[in-house]
């Protein structure tokens, strides 16, 4: 699930010592399928899709990464989902003959990502100098490339166009499968799509105490933090979140209710399969938009 | 005239411990107490109809319980902090509700950082700019004891009262409690209170077998304690003669095991981290449950509760390893009584079955 936040951390990480990354292959109908089979059925889509993505992997490696991400200090806590993930998935596959790797991180609790990543790589058995050295170049590589993409997003917000703001987990807006096909559909329709979380996550978090004082979780404070920053620039705001989001269906409702002046589209993405109903929302969405601008 | 305006503080419904809330806004503080009315139907629907969609159960009704406080007259509302969802309902809580045009003070938990000492004092002086500490403190902890005893009552109660003979005593005797709790003024009405109940309690006439069925009960904070939102699950089960066991209430879980780090130890083999806010405590239950031999074990959430859908992974093992049926409910706003009690009659056959046989 944190795949697409972390993938330049993770595959540098464990490259710089020595080891081969092997990811999942790009969310299908069938890793959604299988995902669902093993899920509990209240669990939200992101989840049943990382099963899948688990399911796929058994007996592909000889580790399969999966983090404990329990908070980065108060008041930057991840969903409680996050903390469970390694003893979910371990009680889901414990028949199946295969090794999990994990590492936790919780700052409240005192450990911090380096002393994490230094613990897991001390379980995989490397010498203490090499993890530390592995970890400060992921790092330094993850920086650069957060900011290589936030740059990006900011030449593109200086575009002339029909500017949308998506507000998303990375985990679903950055899916193949689920909210790939909201991007594709608003570029074919010549809008240019925002993302809310690609903006410097330092400044975000400060920025999203304007809009909710007590929001407590990282993610949804960046999002928050994103359309303070993009909500006077965009013409529209689209929330996107998968069926049923935990902290989503708490902030977006809260968004909804505080940011005024934006036309703003509540999208609810669920299994399934067939693309029609949703783009009829978003073509709706965007003539609405159009209209009010009167370029329709 | 010259009277100071007194403080008409309320905190939304939940299972008995109002009367705990009660005391100590009355005595520590020196404010009123709204006390909100009963939760009934009109609560669910009328926090349903203003709650986001998929929000879990307890949100609804806690805006509904809020709701029909301010109704009552309440100008200071309560709401807690908490490590999951729950963490962030006062301040959506308190939006809907302006939204709607109430005019009230809000004290969030949440805006303040709990794990300093300090801002304890703070916020002891939101409602109370003139409290003394000492004296709020004593009666504060007057209204610890009384939740404990509530707790432990409670606890007796649901494990015998399927069994009276007399057709309602025992039953009495427990509403007798709950009347003189709430109606506390003091320490002594406390204390006299629950030993009246203990004697009460014990002087009605038990029928009960050998070997009764046990039931243990697990969950998501909320559902599982409040009686309304889990459709009084633990009398209509304890009404077929059926003993109930419930670790989860507000002395164990935060008196008792604050933290529960401790707790964490003994089921490590079956989880390596915490899992969520009541992910130990429920999954150490589970197991206790399986190797104390109970008949059964039922799993309480509410609809959309991420970090109990978590668990049930893990109890699913304990299950499969323990060879203990676990029935798992998921309550909603719209939850009926019929359909609860279908299921419960034929998760009480099997175990009766299962019983005789093995």
């Amino acid at each position: 699930m944190l795949y697409y936040r972390y993938r330049t951390l993770w595959r540098t990480f464990f490259q710089e010592l020595g080891m081969e990354v092997k990811a999942s292959s790009p969310t299908n109908r069938e890793v959604l399928e299988h995902g669902t089979a093993l899920a509990i059925d209240e669990a939200c889509l992101s989840l049943k899709i990382y099963l899948g993505h688990v399911a796929e992997l058994i007996g592909e490696c000889d580790y399969i990464l999966v983090p404990r991400v329990s908070n980065f200090g108060w008041h930057r806590n991840m969903c409680t989902r996050f903390e469970a993930l390694p003893d979910l998935v371990r009680n889901m596959f414990r028949d199946a003959d295969q090794a999990f790797l994990s590492y936790d991180l919780d700052v409240l609790e005192k450990r911090d990502e380096k002393s994490a990543f230094l613990e897991m790589g001390r379980q995989l058995g490397c010498p203490v100098r090499e993890v530390k050295r592995a970890y400060k170049l992921a790092k330094k590589a993850e920086q650069a490339h957060n900011k290589e993409r936030v740059q990006k997003q900011e030449r593109l917000s200086k575009q002339e166009g029909l500017k949308i703001l998506l507000a998303g987990h990375s985990y679903v807006l950055e899916d193949p499968y689920i909210g790939r096909t909201v991007t594709g559909y608003l570029k074919e329709s010549g809008v240019i799509p925002l993302r809310a979380d690609l903006v410097d996550r330092d400044g975000a978090l400060k920025r999203s105490r304007e809009l909710s004082p007590t929001c407590k979780w990282e993610v949804s404070r960046e999002i928050l933090g994103g359309i303070v920053q993009y909500r006077e620039n965009v013409d529209g705001i689209i929330l996107v979140s998968a069926f049923p989001c935990g902290p989503d269906a708490m902030v977006n409702e809260l968004i909804a209710r505080r940011v005024k002046g934006v036309p703003i589209l509540n999208l609810v993405l669920d299994s399934q399969t067939g693309t029609a109903g949703v783009e009829t929302r978003l073509e709706s969405f965007i003539d609405i938009i159009r209209l009010k601008r009167g370029t329709l | 005239m010259a009277e100071k305006k007194k403080r008409n503080i309320s905190f939304p419904r939940f299972a008995e411990y109002n009367c705990a809330f009660k005391y100590i806004t009355e005595q520590a503080l020196d404010a009123r107490y709204v006390m909100p009315p009963v939760l009934t139907k009109r609560t669910m629907e009328l926090g349903a109809k203003y709650s986001p969609d998929f929000v879990c159960t307890p949100f609804k009704t806690i805006l509904g319980s809020m709701i029909e406080a301010l109704e009552a007259g309440a100008d200071t509302l309560f709401m807690t902090h908490g490590l999951c969802r729950l963490g962030y309902y006062g301040e959506l809580l308190e939006q809907i509700l302006r939204d709607l045009g109430y005019q009230f003070d809000f004290i969030n938990l949440s805006d303040y950082d709990m794990s300093k000492k300090k801002e304890y004092l703070r916020i002891v002086r939101r409602f109370d700019p003139k409290v003394n500490p000492a004296r709020f403190l004593a009666q504060f902890m007057e209204g610890v004891r009384m939740v404990e005893y509530l707790d432990e009552i409670t606890a007796e109660y649901y494990q015998n009262c399927g069994f009276d003979t007399t057709g309602g005593d025992y039953r009495r005797a427990y509403q007798d409690f709950l009347t003189a709790m709430y109606t506390a003024r003091g320490r002594r009405d406390v204390e006299e209170g629950y030993r009246a109940a203990k004697r009460a309690l014990r002087a009605v006439p038990l029928d009960k077998p050998q070997r009764p069925l046990k039931v243990g009960i697990a969950g998501e904070f909320y559902t599982v304690m409040d009686p309304f939102s889990n459709l009084e699950l633990e009398q209509k089960l304890a009404e077929m003669r059926v003993e109930i066991h419930r670790w989860m209430n507000v002395t164990n879980q935060f008196i008792h095991h604050g933290g529960q780090k401790n707790m964490h130890v003994k089921v490590k083999d079956l989880c390596a981290y915490e899992m969520g806010p009541t992910a130990t405590a429920n999954i150490w239950w589970a197991r206790e449950c399986a190797e104390r031999r109970f008949d059964g074990l039922i799993h309480i959430k509410s609809a959309s509760c991420t970090p109990e859908i978590d668990v049930m992974p893990v109890l699913q093992n304990i299950s499969a390893d323990y060879k203990i049926p676990v029935l798992y409910l998921t309550y909603d706003a719209q939850t009926s009584d019929v359909g609860l009690m279908t299921r419960l009659e034929a998760f009480y056959d099997m175990i009766d079955m299962r019983k005789k046989v093995l």
